[in-house]
């Protein structure tokens, strides 16, 4: 061996993947060289030290400090994504509530007259009655009416959705109250009631607001509702009537599901208190669920906790609200999308993933884009569409998502095109440089699509494990080759160097 | 004799498929106990393998909050397609890569190996070693370290990833996002770099 040993060799010997001739050849050109000599020590060295590298001990860290960093970190996060933001101005800076009460005592003390001189206080015989006077009463306000309004309608038959009995032409215009019985078929309804309350409710499902006001909400479900309620203040009740057994919650998000084999109540997070007929109660906190049969008393020893599957179901079936809840400007200012498909698929608004189409969901006057799901899960730009300002009679917005196109259309016959289109002289010129640096067994994968005509519409490289000189210049090979005219095509092909 | 020094691994090691199922789904739930049972299972290894891979300990402790802190974020999308210690290696592996290339951009900031100024746990070895040979065996680490700091960050980890801790290919390509062949020829060019680094590097 007359040239120096590469020093990655000497790494190869000592991890024992080289064969003992090769060895010996190395060996023997140390005993002659002093620098290979030093580098065979430094990487004997070097490998060595991986050993006690690896099973180094981490040092010791504070580790309470730490944990309590995660903890407000995460927690930090958790609040901002639990409470939006509300709308700009509702909040009085405490500077103008300064300055109103300051002007306030400004106008008090010009309309007051003057105080005469003061003179020595008198004493006064504070005189203490035995019995406090009684205090005025007040009657109490009634409390105040809420009204909820329609954001979403999803789901196969997304317009099988009955108010009072009736299929309503303006179901996104409708305040829904006290009293409203609302029913679904095959589809979903998403309900918003306040800044952060909202129920969904599943198909085949019937829904009474029996009592829809600031100081109790009471429902009655015969089916499956999904509710994420804010938290309730002192004195609000929220109860859903689910058969003989109740439900009520402070703030959380939960599902009622009643069917004919029974009740059960699945808490995602927050704290519920489900009661039967005898007024027994159970706590079932989150992540947790209770099954009741019908008429069975309710016993902490059926609750048991959620799977992680179960726990995803109620993730995703969170109900849709929109940031800023102020009924009457979002009934003017607010207009429902109607969003169809060939089967369903899923789809995304400006980015929000929406769930499965067809679907319809209220949306801002003004240029939506309209994504959906390929069969890969691919989100794929459908077009945009302009929604109006709701006026009376306008009809909705509406998006027609158009099937996906089989893949295969023509794909067999341009594949075919582009192998034999190839030129491998020059491909190979591509990878001289690495085959002869040893690096073999390379790939590059493409994505193209050819039109009708022949022409190339795109091809990029989207995989390799070249340097990037060599990728390009294998790009370069495929962008020479000609196709005829024939099927288009989109395809991706994955080309082994 | 000098026994084998054991793996620190943990307490995760313990914890079995179903154990793991159900500490995922209580943390999910933002169950609080289960947030700290999380932690202090996680926080030796999370550490160790911080440490190791970058080789110093400057701000350790903000690295290993910025691991947990993206493991409890991640939690609610985490597929369970690998054991749940593989995924948080695979944070503390994308942890470390933004740290190595932080450093490279503000190369005044490098704290280069301290490794051996840590306090080694003594239930890890039986016998301290002879002076000679420890100060031989930092020699080398350094040398090592120093080599590391010369290559570009994804090289420097697909190579600590293969040369030191022995992982393969498809077990790098997981823990960096990408593929084996990909890994392959990154290893490639870093070993390559790398053992010259350590043959040509001056005599101190």
């Amino acid at each position: 061996m007359s040239r120096h040993v590469a020093p990655h060799r000497w790494a190869d010997a000592f991890a024992g993947k080289l064969d003992d001739s090769e060895r010996a050849l190395m060996d023997r050109h140390a005993e002659s060289c002093a620098a290979c000599q030093r580098t065979r020590t430094r990487i004997a060295g070097a490998s060595d030290s991986y050993g006690s590298i690896r099973t180094q001990p981490g040092p010791e860290l504070p580790w309470d400090s730490v944990r309590a960093r995660v903890h407000w970190a995460v927690s930090k996060e958790k609040r901002a994504q639990s409470q939006p933001a509300g709308p700009p101005g509702r909040r009085v800076p405490n500077l103008v509530w300064g300055v109103l009460a300051a002007t306030a005592a400004g106008a008090l003390a010009l309309v007051t007259p003057p105080s005469p001189p003061s003179r020595p206080a008198a004493p006064v015989a504070h005189v203490t009655s035995p019995v406090a006077p009684p205090a005025p009463v007040v009657a109490a306000p009634p409390p105040a009416a809420i009204a909820g309004l329609v954001i979403r309608v999803a789901g196969s038959g997304a317009r099988d959705v009955m108010i009072d009995g009736v299929r309503p032409d303006d179901l996104f215009a409708r305040h829904l109250g006290a009293g409203t019985v609302i029913a679904t078929g095959e589809g979903r309804v998403d309900v918003q009631f306040g800044d952060a309350s909202a129920f969904a409710l599943g198909p085949r499902s019937t829904l009474e607001l029996r009592r829809f006001d600031s100081s109790m909400i009471e429902l009655v479900i015969d089916g499956t509702i999904d509710l994420e309620v804010a938290h309730r203040a002192a004195g609000q009740r929220l109860v859903v009537v689910a058969g003989e057994h109740t439900v009520e919650v402070r703030g959380t998000q939960f599902r009622v599901s009643r069917e004919q084999a029974g009740t059960t109540v699945s808490c995602r997070h927050g704290l519920v208190a489900v009661r039967d007929g005898s007024a027994a109660q159970v706590e079932v906190g989150t992540a947790r669920r209770i099954q009741l049969a019908p008429g069975a008393a309710v016993s902490s020893d059926q609750i048991v906790p959620l799977s992680v599957d179960e726990l995803a179901s109620l993730a995703s079936a969170t109900p849709i609200r929109v940031p800023l809840w102020n009924i009457d400007a979002l009934v003017v200012g607010s207009a429902p999308l109607e969003i169809t498909t060939v089967g369903p698929r899923d789809v995304r608004v400006d980015g929000v993933e929406l769930g499965l189409a067809p679907l319809s969901v209220r949306v801002m006057p003004g240029r939506h884009t309209v994504e959906s799901a390929d069969s890969a899960g691919r989100y794929r730009r459908v077009g945009w569409v302009d929604v109006a300002v709701p006026s009376a009679g306008s009809k909705p917005a509406r998006l027609e998502v158009p099937a996906e196109v089989p893949r295969t259309a023509g794909v067999a016959e341009r594949r075919r095109q582009l192998r034999e289109g190839i030129d491998q002289a020059r491909l190979a010129r591509c990878t001289r440089s690495i085959a002869k640096a040893g690096l073999t067994g390379t790939y590059v994968q493409v994505e193209l699509a050819v039109d009708a005509s022949g022409a190339v519409g795109f091809l990029n490289v989207i995989d390799t494990d070249l340097p990037s000189a060599t990728a390009s210049c294998v790009r370069e090979v495929l962008a020479d080759v000609r196709f005829r005219q024939g099927a288009p095509a989109t395809w991706r092909e994955k080309l082994d160097l | 004799m000098l026994t084998p020094v054991k793996r620190d691994t943990g307490p995760s090691a313990a914890l079995g498929p179903a154990d793991e199922a159900d500490l995922i789904a209580r943390c999910r739930a933002d169950d609080r106990g289960a947030h700290d049972e999380f932690y202090h299972r996680f926080r030796r290894p999370i550490a160790a393998n911080l440490y190791r891979v970058l080789g110093d300990r400057t701000d350790l402790d903000d690295l290993v909050q910025e691991v947990f802190v993206i493991a409890f974020r991640g939690l609610e999308r985490f597929r369970g397609d690998a054991r749940l210690s593989t995924w948080i290696y695979r944070i503390c592996v994308n942890v470390a890569l933004g740290r190595i290339r932080t450093r490279k951009r503000r190369p005044n900031a490098i704290g280069v190996n301290d490794l051996d100024s840590a306090h080694a746990d003594p239930s890890l070895v039986e016998r301290p070693e002879m002076p000679d040979r420890a100060l031989e065996r930092h020699q080398d680490q350094a040398r090592v370290y120093r080599a590391l700091e010369t290559l570009a960050p994804k090289k420097r980890l697909v190579l600590y990833l293969h040369e030191i801790e022995g992982l393969d290919l498809k077990q790098i390509a997981y823990l960096i996002d990408s593929n084996p062949v990909t890994v392959r020829t990154r290893l490639f060019y870093a070993r390559r770099e790398f053992y010259r680094a350590i043959a040509e590097e001056p005599e101190s």
